[in-house]
């Protein structure tokens, strides 16, 4: 029969881990709910921008862009890894490296220059052990990524690839879909494939002209609109990871709880039992000490 | 009871603000517009520069970084990268955007308006850090 004392302190350092982990689950849902917030406030960006590009089509505009249109050689590519600053956050980091390491070979392969661009600690350190040296990282990206911030990077893209230094921009990041379903995606970014939702354009037709004045022109209006949606749609990869890493550290977290509420049931059964046993072993000894006396 | 504008300011972080105006004046791509109540519908490109909302006869500025305004009704959708109050405007860090873009050689189309874009949206800053 194990050692009673032994299992008590293995239930003590057992209650410890659960109150940490347990901790961590409430962290981590007062940020997810806050994540979830700022990602809703810039989905009410992204619905404007959609709006205004469908009243753009209706006054008969045609859709056109630099940005839009593929360069006629890919010889630059650059492939941005979103990644966690932190661990303990189940699949979260691994997943997103998955694919991003993916796409990365597949442009190594068909690309004469690939840059790489990790965000966070983890996508960091787990290219330099796949022996993959990062070009460029960024840990400055926490659970509350700042537009400010993104849009440095944004601009520098848009700005590279005006000047033809860059000819395919790659995002690998968490896309978040609902509190149950998290998804690892690369998206390709530039070329932007379309601005808002593609079906947009084709749905303002049958509502006539647009009753609106373009100042200074729709044209110059449209000049605007394509980078603008370029530079909310890589910061919606970035908040969506921030709400995916905190859903995930919540259900990892909460599970590590459920399976020391487990482990502590278990151990303290056996406990009990080691416990009761070593007494009545005892019991034993005397009665049999008394009985041996009394003849 | 005069007609009100309603004004409604979104960043990609954010709703700044939403407030009833009584007159609002956006920094437009080529100029300054004023928008009273019953303004014909209008989507503007907004430039750098000074957004002025008058509400009760106060007035508060702020610092508007591109973007669009679409005015439909008596209401104004603001749409812009950054919305910054005039009187917490970082002009030390606009001042050395302004150098350092006017050090930047520029030699290709591109390059220039990129530079040249840095240079408006730098001296937009202090300009309206200047005013408050």
């Amino acid at each position: 029969m194990a050692n009673p004392r032994q299992l008590d302190n293995r239930r003590k350092s057992i209650r410890n881990i659960r109150k940490i982990t347990r901790t961590m689950e409430l962290i981590a849902t007062a940020r997810f709910k806050k994540a979830m917030d700022r990602a809703a406030a810039a989905t009410a960006y992204t619905d404007r921008i959609t709006a205004l590009v469908k009243d753009l089509s209706r006054a008969g505009l045609e859709v056109s862009h630099p940005l839009l249109e593929e360069h006629e050689t890919t010889e630059r590519a650059v492939l941005l890894v979103l990644t966690g600053n932190r661990g303990l956050c189940g699949g979260y980091n691994s997943n997103v490296i998955r694919e991003g390491v993916a796409r990365f070979r597949q442009l190594k392969a068909e690309v004469p220059r690939v840059t790489l661009e990790v965000s966070g600690k983890r996508g960091i350190s787990s290219f330099r052990f796949r022996k993959i040296e990062p070009d460029r990282t960024f840990t400055n990206f926490e659970d509350r990524p700042a537009f400010a911030e993104v849009e440095v990077l944004a601009n520098r893209y848009l700005d590279n690839y005006a000047l033809g230094k860059l000819d395919r921009l790659d995002v690998a990041y968490t896309s978040f879909h609902n509190v149950a379903r998290q998804t690892a995606v690369v998206e390709t970014l530039l070329p932007l494939g379309s601005i808002g939702g593609a079906d947009t354009t084709a749905s303002g037709e049958t509502e006539g002209p647009s009753p609106y004045e373009f100042l200074p022109s729709a044209e110059s209006i449209l000049e605007e609109v394509v980078p603008s949606s370029f530079r909310v749609r890589l910061f919606k990869c970035f908040l969506d990871s921030a709400v995916s890493e905190q859903v995930a550290r919540m259900v990892a977290m909460k599970a590590a709880t459920d399976a020391a509420d487990d482990m502590i049931r278990d151990l303290s059964m056996t406990y009990n039992r080691a416990r009761q046993g070593r007494i009545t072993s005892e019991l034993l000894d005397v009665i049999g000490g008394v009985e041996a006396l009394s003849t | 009871m005069a007609q009100q504008l309603q004004c409604i300011v979104v960043t990609p972080e954010a709703t700044v603000q939403d407030e009833s105006a009584d007159f609002v004046v956006l920094p437009l791509y080529d100029g300054e517009i004023g928008i009273a109540p019953s303004h014909t519908p209008l989507i503007g490109r907004l430039g750098y520069g000074e957004m002025r909302i008058v509400a009760g006869g106060t007035t508060s500025r702020f610092y508007v970084d591109g973007g669009f305004a679409q005015v439909s009704g008596d209401v104004i959708n603001v749409l812009t990268n950054r919305a910054v109050p005039a009187e917490k405007i970082d002009a030390a860090a606009a001042q050395a955007q302004l150098e350092k873009a006017q050090a930047q050689p520029a030699n290709s189309d591109e390059a220039i308006a990129i530079r040249d874009r840095d240079i408006a949206q730098a001296r937009a800053q202090l300009r309206v850090a200047g005013r408050a």
